[in-house]
């Protein structure tokens, strides 16, 4: 699939997924299974993607120390200040740190 | 007019304070989009085609790793499946409104349009509709604007840099920031685990095992709990 197709279907598949109920559904309601799953949808697929994106072109999962030692300062900061620019800032600084050094 | 004028300048400066936290993310991904090698425009025509910051992060970095294109388009869909609960969330109030309305309207529908938008329901349906339209132009022009930015960024940045690592740190970020009960604590540690375990599969199938298994350990875990 090229690349443009790729993302012109996630885009109609997002498409449907918030108009779904608004145009098709009115009167339905999520079965209440349903929604207790939907709430774990974002954290599971964030958890994911962190490792995903961390995937080399062999396989691997390329985390040394400093990529770990900045995810686990990045999401102590995240936890502590609710503030995700600053998570930001100081993880890249952590991460550059070590690399220096490591 | 004057109260049309009225509504449109409070969605407006309701939506800006919004925004503040959607640009690095907008930045990180015009940065991503030209890490990946993907064709520019093709990663860009992401923030109009999808609107989506999490699920076109994933659609353009995935595209850059080689992952297969059914595994992409799952795994960002699997991540814009929390919209339908928006979705069934606000289909009453757009039951009162004029069809092109409730064609128009899902298209903008962000965690941002959502937030705002859902203290608006018992409004006058043109008082809500004069207002979900401020605040969404708002939001969208700013997220054309800005991850188009961030794409003329990307070849400035030198690459020693490395900023291709804020990526998994923006998902660190926002996963942090969304944890308010153990059971989703576990969702997304048996994500991460499972798609580590997984990784050497081929196509980065991985990473939708991963968020599968997660979603299920986060709801059983929900359900023993409340029993």
């Amino acid at each position: 699939m090229s690349a443009f197709l790729v993302t012109l279907a996630v885009g109609v598949g997002s498409y449907v997924s918030r108009s779904l109920f608004i145009l098709a559904l009115a009167r339905k309601r999520i079965p209440d299974r349903v929604l207790v799953a939907l709430q774990f949808v974002a954290p599971a697929v964030l958890g994911s993607l962190v490792i995903a994106v961390l995937i080399d072109s062999e396989g691997q999962v390329s985390i040394g120390v400093p990529e770990a030692a900045a995810l686990v300062v990045g999401a102590a900061v995240a936890y502590r200040t609710k503030n995700h620019i600053l998570t930001l800032v100081v993880g890249m600084i952590v991460y550059w740190v070590l690399r220096a050094l490591v | 007019m004057s109260v049309d004028r009225a509504v449109v300048r409070r969605g407006i400066i309701d939506a800006l304070p919004l925004y503040v936290p959607a640009m690095p993310f907008a930045l990180v991904i015009g940065l991503a989009i030209v890490e990946s090698g993907i064709n520019p425009f093709v990663g860009w025509s992401g923030s109009w085609l999808i609107f989506g910051g999490a699920a076109q992060l994933t659609v353009v970095t995935l595209l850059g790793s080689g992952a297969a294109g059914f595994a992409i388009v799952t795994a960002a869909l699997v991540i814009q499946a929390r919209h339908l609960m928006y979705s069934a969330a606000l289909a009453p109030a757009f039951q009162r409104q004029p069809p092109w309305f409730r064609w128009l309207g899902p298209y903008f529908l962000i965690d941002q349009i959502f937030a705002l938008n859902s203290l608006e329901t018992d409004k006058d349906p043109k008082v809500f509709r004069t207002y979900y339209l401020a605040s969404a132009l708002t939001l969208w022009v700013l997220w054309q604007v800005t991850t188009a930015a961030g794409l003329a960024l990307g070849p400035v940045v030198p690459e020693e840099w490395n900023l291709e690592f804020a990526v998994p740190l923006l998902f660190v970020a926002l996963l942090v920031l969304g944890l308010d009960s153990s059971p989703k604590l576990a969702a997304a540690m048996v994500g991460a685990a499972v798609t580590w375990l997984t990784a050497s599969m081929p196509n980065r199938t991985g990473l939708l095992i991963g968020s599968l298994a997660g979603i299920a350990v986060g709801a059983l875990l929900e359900r023993s709990r409340k029993r």
